[in-house]
């Protein structure tokens, strides 16, 4: 969790976890994200689907390239807050093996108003889905996998390094 | 130099290998890989690089005794 310089001070004892090879605890990570000059929270958990492109999943494995990624959402993070002025900005995705229904990244944002942690949610779970190097195995009901989906921004943009959103 | 590769890259080659050739650069290093494996040359295109924790560019001048993370698009969706 990173909260902004107006922040409670408590937080600031426990140092940020952006990857986790353990569930997510949805609730716990709520529970300490209020904050009193929040008056909207926007709270989005990216779950586990049974079916993909018409295919039956089984379940997702993540892996990520840990320091990396953790250094690219804490500075993603860093700047929702300065462009919207977030009292509080979360996010966690999970690694390993993720059955269905579970959640693989949540991300949280609470400002004085909804309109602004509406917006800065989506662009730091845009951000991460695009640009943290974290990748997705898709294990099928069939006994296959498939490492795919994946960011093909580049295919739009030209850029490796511009995505859709960045137009 | 040592090379790290993730996710799909694995389908192709080990997840860490010595790199005995030389290269100078990201597209040196594009290049020689493609030409140990020629299947991973499409994926290799939409890859980034990084050494010691820090992305780089073409622009970087790789050493013999980096270690270069090879990084494919992310999950996205």
């Amino acid at each position: 969790m990173i909260r902004s310089s107006s922040s409670l001070p408590a937080a600031a004892d426990k140092p940020a976890v952006f990857i986790s090879p353990d569930p997510l605890d949805i609730a716990a990570l709520l529970k300490e994200a209020h904050h009193p000059g929040a008056g909207g929270l926007v709270l989005f958990s990216g779950e586990v689907r049974d079916n993909n492109r018409g295919r039956a999943v089984a379940h997702l494995e993540y892996e990520a390239h840990e320091a990396l990624a953790s250094q690219l959402i804490e500075e993603i993070l860093k700047a929702a807050i300065e462009k919207w002025g977030l009292q509080i900005a979360v996010a966690c995705h999970r690694t390993g093996k993720v059955a269905i229904g579970e959640t693989a990244v949540v991300v949280i944002t609470a400002s004085a108003h909804r309109s602004e942690a509406y917006a800065a949610n989506k662009y730091i779970i845009d951000r991460i889905k695009h640009e943290a190097p974290i990748w997705k195995c898709e294990y099928y009901i069939d006994g296959s996998h498939e490492w795919g989906n994946n960011c093909n921004c580049q295919a739009i943009t030209g850029d490796l390094t511009k995505h859709i959103y960045d137009a | 130099m040592k090379i790290h590769v993730y996710a799909a890259l694995k389908e192709h080659f080990d997840p860490e290998f010595e790199l005995k050739e030389t290269v100078h650069n990201t597209d040196e290093l594009k290049a020689c890989l493609q030409e140990i494996n020629a299947d991973a040359a499409e994926l290799l295109k939409s890859c980034r690089f990084a050494v010691e924790e820090g992305f780089i560019d073409n622009a970087y001048k790789l050493k013999d005794n980096d270690t270069v993370v090879i990084i494919p698009p992310s999950s996205g969706g």
